[in-house]
């Protein structure tokens, strides 16, 4: 416990970043909502401003003969078209992949949005529940080392998620933009041994409807390319003009891009049924209309179902199968506690539908003895930012201040001090 | 992971008193200043069950508690005619939604410590609206371990 009451007081500011596949969330503690949400994607070009200033120092140019990069980083400048921008995504798996990517949202992060300086900050991280050990210490290692952060903390994502939502024991199911997973947190610690993970988040319900909507022929033109369209009736070939570039995007941007507009299209379109989904019952549901970049709108109605469905019929892999597979795999006396408190959080679980037909598939597999409980934050922010939330009041609690790992403990004991702090 | 909040002597005293010596039904504790549990109130051994829920529900919509309670209820084991009264010690950490996030952060990273103070509850129930803290909830999850 070496200095650890140095932070105490609830006006230290710190900052509680919580990393995922869509974005990285950042802000100061005890806030309500992130302060910013920065995409997790990085575009990457060469940098031309270097051409410009040929003489600055000629010793150091042959030094530097490989190509200077220039990082583009949050929605503006991503969403723009560069020449020769490549976007790459620095996660995987749920966790931090490209660490030099990484470091430059962290420093884009600290610069221009906290616009303060790190070592005057704790921070705090959260981190999937399966993390593994070797980068949960090179996190606490660039932290320490290259921000120089006077104390460090790393919380599992949906031990957060449980407490946000006033539960200690909970059965946290995140449904992210790349997987759904169920995950056991007991008494605030998560249970690794069972939790359960599927590929079927928002960036797969994206791709199904991309391939439906190319499949009818829809133009998918992202509206950072139109320069102009035209009002056109119901189901007509769209009037639009495309912007003149004097070059042709990338391939990665423009697959980006265009999945931006599916996503759109998903969060306003589709809809999970209540039940298994059955043509006759969807068709009487009303249709919904909406208009694509391009000016081409017309009305989904089973389309919007059969999209969503995918999230849930899959035999091994629907959300409903993998908590209760989760839950079984817990000991048999903490079963009961876990269906009383299935919390659901992640953006994903916004899609329209998705709470009340999770709770029908998943009562039919409780089993007699226990008794379903599912726990929704109602809002969109609490639902999206779960995790951070969570995160943000943790960092601002009173006696939390005692239990940050401190530079002087990290400088005592090294990295590998986090696991012994952070379980 | 936990939030560092502790738990007051006085918590434990109290919580000895019932166990024990059988002085109290039921005591609410709630988190002082946001750094130690202690104890709010203590209900007399006549009280009845809803004295508690409306002493648990007192802080109002958006305050978060923790309760104990010493249950007793009848209970026939099979094969056996005449039924017996049993008494169960539960702890209960008391969230409505209507919360504050910042207050059910509090008492639920705080519930572990103290579980672990108190020594002998028979029954951890965490419970967000009434339909988990009534006494009919409570007594179906209290007679689920019991044996038939």
């Amino acid at each position: 416990m070496s200095g650890g009451m140095l932070y105490g007081g609830d006006e230290i500011g710190a900052l509680v970043f919580d990393p995922g596949h869509h974005s990285l969330r950042v802000g100061y503690a005890q806030e309500d909502t992130p302060k910013a949400e920065i995409p997790a994607v990085v575009g990457v070009a060469p940098d031309e401003t270097i051409k410009l200033e040929p003489e600055v120092k000629p010793e150091e140019s042959n030094v530097s003969s490989t190509p200077q990069n220039k990082y583009y980083i949050d929605t503006t400048f991503l969403h723009t078209p560069r020449p020769n921008m490549e976007l790459h995504s620095y996660m995987k798996d749920g966790m931090i992949e490209n660490w030099d990517m990484f470091e430059k949202i962290l420093d884009y992060s600290y610069d221009k949005i906290i616009q303060s300086e790190s070592q005057y900050h704790p921070v705090l991280f959260s981190e999937s529940p399966w993390n593994h050990r070797q980068k949960r210490e090179q996190l606490t290692e660039i932290m320490f080392e290259k921000y120089k952060v006077p104390a460090f903390f790393l919380v599992k994502n949906a031990a957060l998620a449980a407490f946000a939502n006033g539960r200690a024991t909970a059965l946290v199911i995140d449904s992210g933009a790349t997987h759904t997973s169920a995950v056991p947190v007991l008494d605030g610690y998560v249970i690794s041994n069972a939790l359960v993970k599927s590929p079927l988040g928002g960036d797969y319900l994206i791709l199904r409807a991309r391939e439906m909507l190319e499949q009818i022929g829809i133009d998918l033109t992202p509206s950072a390319l139109i320069a102009s369209k035209d009002v056109v009736r119901d189901k007509d070939k769209p009037k639009f003009t495309k912007k003149k570039l004097s070059f042709q995007p990338s391939n990665s941007w423009m697959t980006y891009m265009v999945k931006k507009t599916v996503q759109d299209f998903q969060q306003s379109v589709l809809q999970v049924s209540e039940s298994p989904y059955d043509e006759r019952i969807v068709s009487n549901i009303p249709s919904v209309h909406y208009e694509f970049p391009t000016g081409y709108h017309q009305d989904f109605s089973s389309e919007r179902f059969k999209l969503a469905e995918g999230l849930f019929d899959h035999a091994m892999l629907g959300a409903g199968y993998i908590a209760a597979t989760s839950a079984g795999m817990c000991d048999v006396d903490i079963r009961p506690a876990l269906y009383s408190s299935v919390v659901l959080t992640g953006g994903n679980s916004l899609v329209q539908g998705f709470s009340e037909r999770l709770n029908r598939d998943l009562s039919l597999r409780t089993p007699s003895s226990a008794r379903l409980k599912m726990i929704a934050a109602n809002g969109t922010v609490e639902r999206r930012f779960g995790a951070w939330v969570g995160g943000s009041i943790l960092a601002s609690i009173g006696t939390f201040q005692q239990m940050w790992m401190s530079m002087q403990e990290y400088q005592e004991s090294g990295k590998s001090q986090i696991d012994r702090k952070c379980p | 992971m936990a939030s560092g909040v502790t738990v007051s002597d006085a918590c434990k005293t109290t919580y000895e008193e019932i166990k024990k010596d059988k002085k109290h039904r039921y005591v609410i504790f709630f988190i002082k200043d946001e750094r130690q549990i202690d104890v709010e109130v203590i209900g007399a051994r006549d009280e009845e069950y809803d004295q508690f829920l409306q002493n648990l529900q007192a802080g109002g919509a958006g305050e978060c508690r923790y309760g104990l309670y010493d249950f007793e209820y009848m209970h026939q084991c099979q094969g056996t005619s005449e039924s017996s009264k049993k008494q169960k010690l539960f702890l209960m950490s008391w969230c409505p939604d209507t919360a504050k996030v910042k207050k059910k952060m509090l008492y639920s990273s705080s519930f572990d410590a103290l579980k672990k103070s108190l020594v002998g509850v028979q029954k951890y129930i965490q419970a967000t609206d009434l339909s988990e803290a009534s006494q009919e909830a409570v007594e179906e999850k209290l007679r689920a371990t019991d044996r038939q």
